[in-house]
């Protein structure tokens, strides 16, 4: 991805941190969901009554909000060539709603 | 008369699913829609000024309705619906998940329409705030940028598919085995 400093009125950068940051989210959430299904990660239950999923979904939204500031602060003053970020963002979107579907659990 | 026309558990469950998801839905639609109609080459003038502050509300507002949709379904709806029965309860319509996976035909109802539902709302919460944040950082950038508008677009986009669908299937549910 190119990256520019730039004057802040065209500076891109803070909203491809929260593009970004949530395709991050989208996946982390997939990939959790996937890999506590295949057996190979079970994040802890946070709330008894809720089971496995108030664990998992915390888990995700930590990711994402931990990406999303270290993306920020990365990029918040600058200008960022956004075709890249657009697409990534869109392929981990993408991965993070397929991940999410239960026919595609018993795939793997 | 001492018979309650609504339970809690029923209230909570349209609370839920119709005042915040409603909501949400109808809101997701109206800032697509903004996204669209609002986009101008310049913005300097007041008038497009006011229409960025409104969509940036717009979006906030959105992103807030879908946040609650998600955190009362996952912490006040769904632990009641998977509650597990006694054993040997026959009359199982107290315990939705149990209900629905004691028949064949309705089994998917849980395996496929809940376990969709307790996920993916999740994403379309993260896409729509960070549409929100970027409006409110933005304002009328958003709708003068054609990259920025085109992909808060998309995301907002997205974000009602995956809403509607998980609508959808969360009156499926409802329909089967109401939380009452």
């Amino acid at each position: 991805m190119t990256i520019n400093p730039g004057s802040l009125d065209k500076a891109n950068g803070a909203a491809l941190a929260s593009f970004l940051a949530a395709g991050i989210g989208a996946f982390a959430t997939g990939a959790v969901v996937l890999l506590n299904e295949a057996g190979l990660f079970v994040s802890p239950t946070l709330y008894e009554p809720a089971g496995g999923v108030s664990g998992r979904t915390t888990l995700a939204a930590l990711i994402w909000l931990i990406a999303w500031a270290v993306l920020h602060n990365r990029w918040k003053d600058r200008r960022v060539e956004p075709a890249r970020v657009y697409a990534v963002t869109l392929t981990l979107i993408g991965l993070g709603v397929l991940f999410s579907f239960p026919p595609v659990w018993h795939l793997v | 008369m001492d018979t309650m026309l609504f339970t809690g558990r029923s209230i909570w469950t349209m609370i839920h699913g119709i005042v915040f998801g409603g909501g949400a839905l109808m809101a997701l639609a109206a800032a697509l829609f903004s996204l669209h109609a609002m986009r101008a080459a310049t913005v300097s003038d007041v008038a497009a000024q006011n229409q960025a502050r409104y969509l940036a509300r717009l979006m906030v507002f959105t992103a807030v309705l879908l946040w609650l949709t998600v955190l009362i379904g996952t912490y006040v709806n769904f632990p009641p619906y998977r509650a597990t029965p006694p054993e040997g309860l026959t009359d199982l319509a107290q315990y939705p998940r149990s209900l629905i996976r004691s028949s064949p035909g309705t089994e998917w109802l849980h395996s496929f329409a809940m376990e969709t539902k307790e996920h993916v709302p999740w994403i379309a919460a993260m896409l729509a705030t960070a549409a929100a944040a970027v409006s409110v950082r933005y304002r009328s950038q958003l709708l003068s940028d054609r990259q920025l508008n085109r992909m808060a677009t998309t995301l907002v986009s997205i974000c009602l598919i995956l809403v509607s669908f998980a609508a959808i299937l969360g009156i499926f549910v409802n329909k089967v085995a109401p939380l009452e």
